[in-house]
Formats: C-alpha cells, structure tokens, sequence
C-alpha cells in the first residue's frame, strides 16, 4: 500500500444527521446562503420579539420608568442594535416574500435573481432608514 | 499523455471515526474521477471501497463529493476539478449513514421513492426525443409519441443517485424529511394517476412537517441534479396543489 499520507478527517459522516452540516451553505448555491440568512435572522427576530416585550413591561411600571428607558436608547449603542434589528426584519420580510412567490407563483427559476433583489431593496432601505434614525435623534 | 494526481479520499468503517488517504495516481489527462478512484484503487490500494456501475451517468451508483460538491465521478472530467496543483478530495455523500469508505446506505431513498408506487423509466429508453412525432422503428413500423409526453419528462430522468439528497439542508437536519427525489417521485406519479383516489392519497403522502412543507426552499437539489430534475420546482408545485386542497375544503364546509 502507498498511502502518501493519512490524517483524520473533519467529517464524521457517521452520524449523517448534524445541525451545524445541515445550515452549512458552502458548495450548496445561492439558495442555501438564503436560507442560512432567513433562518438566523428568524431566530433574531422571535428573540428580538420577546426582549421587545419584557421592554414594554415597564410601562407598567408608570411614565419615569419608561423615560429613562428612553434615555438609554437614545445612545449611538443602541441605535446601531436598531440598525441591526432593522437589518433582521428587512432580510427576513423580502426573503419571506420571496419565498412565497418562488412558491405560489414564480417558481424556481428566478430565485437567485429574486434573492439578488431582495438583497438590493434591504440594502439601500437600511441605508435610508439608518441615516434617518441618527439625523433623527 | 499521463499525469500524475494527488487524490485524498475519505475513509471510514461502519461506525469508525474518518481519515483520509492521499494517494499520487497516474492517469490520463482526460480521465474522470471515478477512473481516478479506480487507480487508487488498482494502483495502491485495494481495500478502497466505492460503488460503481455504468461508467456514463446511467446508474446514478457512483455519486460522490467532489472537492466538497456533489458530483457524479463518472462523468466529471480530472480538468474539471483539478487545478493542477492541489489534492482532489474525494468524500461520500451527505445525510447518508456512511457503510464504508465512499459507500453509504441508500435504502432511505429508495424507500421513499418506492413510496409513490413510480417505476422510473429513463426518458431515452421509454421514448425518443419530445420533438419527435412519429419514430421509425427497425422493424419498419413506427411508435406514435403519446401527445404531452414533455409533461411528464422531467422525472423520468431520476437516476436515484442521491445527490439531491445531500445536498439539501432540509435532509441534513430531518432525517424523517421525504427529501427531494421522494417528493418528485410523488408529484410525478400525481401527474400519471388516472384514479383521482390514488392522486389524493400520494398528496397526503406529501402533507405534513415531513413532507413539502419541510422544504426550506434552498434550491440546492435542483442546483446539483446531474440529471437537469427541477426537484424543488416538484416540491413547490405540490405546496401548491397542497394549498388548493385546503382552501378548498376551508369554503366547502
């Protein structure tokens, strides 16, 4: 035998179901890059959803609590954190769209160029909406 | 005129962790990968295990990874993937229990294809090209082609490789997921079936968190198909049909 060299592979194909293999988009396409998007943008957002809401608690808690609350996130901090937030919902809602029109009625033909769109109009709408946000504040 | 590869091929018994061998072949310039992996084999190694048949993408056997992308090695020249330098890396399929070396467990695929009942025929040896009306046969009779054959095509040309399988994400995360040769195999036989019964039974085969709706829509079956099957097109056209039934059903009652 002449094996020039034998070194342990990074696979481990013995355990064929694996969560971080299956979201890899590497040598998938396009397609898979937006799927690997949409899902962790998803996942953004229902945590998003969930600190948006315990945020909301404090108006309970009457108007002093929620002014200072105000106070805080008026900072460049955390309104890059909105940038972001903006970011998740953008790619997320025209991906959805997307989606469901290479679904119901586009097909698959024109995903990529759909995807390459999508991407386009969350883009330049991030870049609008972020100017106004810190003109604004 | 020869020339001398460095092939690195994934290795594993049952269960056993990975490794890969790096083997120099000599072969012909215009050689294919599987003719690679044969070198290997006859060359240096013979306890290398792969599946092969046809030698011209006909029994869909062979399919392997290719420098990571799915690929059938019978038909993938050494020019297309070797830069000249580099290793070729050749692995097994995705989301396939791995039997030995290139080698994994298809039976999943099979299984679900068989699911829809579809016998796949091969477009070429059921009838000749769509364009073509009437066909002269050597016996001096002729084969009329049944009108919208074209129609039904598209799957015919399944040669259950599982490539579409590995590369879906979908069936990397779920493996009780149809897949995408499952599902097309059930669109396809919906095109076929005369027996309305028949057609809604293999739609509730496709219903369900298993089933189309699983489908995260990466395209990635339709991108790799060495056979040109718009599996995920089949995938979507069943959502579809999925969703007529349901509104359906929502404004009968």
């Amino acid at each position: 035998m002449k094996t020039l060299e034998s070194r342990p592979s990074s696979e481990s194909p013995s355990e064929p179901r694996h969560v971080v293999r299956g979201h890899d988009p590497r040598r998938r396409g396009l397609g898979a890059w937006a799927f690997l998007l949409n899902r962790i943008t998803g996942l953004g957002l229902v945590v998003y959803l969930y600190v948006h809401l315990a945020v909301l608690s404090l108006l309970a808690r009457g108007p002093e609590s929620w002014d200072s609350f105000i106070d805080i996130v008026r900072s460049p901090f955390f309104l890059a954190l909105d940038v972001v937030v903006i970011a998740g919902w953008l790619i997320h809602a025209l991906n959805g769209i997307r989606i469901t029109l290479a679904n119901f009625a586009f097909g698959a033909r024109v995903q990529k160029a759909m995807f390459a769109v999508a991407m386009v109009i969350a883009g330049a709408t991030l870049l609008v909406l972020s100017v106004l946000l810190f003109e604004g504040s | 005129m020869n020339v001398e590869v460095p092939l690195s091929i994934q290795r594993q018994k049952g269960g056993g962790s990975p490794r890969r061998d790096l083997f120099r072949v000599s072969i012909a310039e215009s050689a294919s990968v599987l003719d690679a992996i044969e070198a290997a084999w006859a060359q240096h190694d013979s306890s290398i295990q792969f599946r092969h048949a046809c030698h011209h993408a006909s029994c869909g056997s062979c399919a392997v990874r290719v420098n990571g992308v799915e690929k059938l090695p019978c038909v993938t020249s050494i020019a297309e993937v070797w830069d000249g330098a580099g290793e070729i890396v050749v692995e097994p399929l995705r989301n396939f229990p791995v039997i030995a070396d290139l080698v994994v467990d298809v039976r999943g695929l099979f299984d679900r294809i068989e699911a829809s009942e579809m016998r796949p025929i091969r477009a070429v040896e059921h009838a000749p090209p769509v364009d073509v009306g009437e066909v002269p046969r050597t016996n001096g009779q002729s084969t009329v082609v049944p009108e919208g054959i074209e129609r039904f095509m598209r799957f015919e040309s399944c040669i259950e490789c599982g490539i579409c399988i590995s590369a879906c994400p979908t069936a990397g995360l779920d493996d009780k997921f149809f897949g995408p040769a499952g599902l097309a195999a059930l669109h396809r036989a919906r095109q076929e079936s005369v027996d309305p019964e028949a057609a809604e039974a293999l739609l509730d085969l496709a219903d369900g968190e298993h089933g189309a709706w699983r489908c995260h829509s990466a395209w990635a079956c339709t991108e790799r198909c060495p056979q040109g099957i718009d599996a995920a097109g089949a995938v979507m056209a069943l959502r579809r049909e999925l969703m007529t039934r349901r509104l359906r059903r929502l404004f009968r009652r």
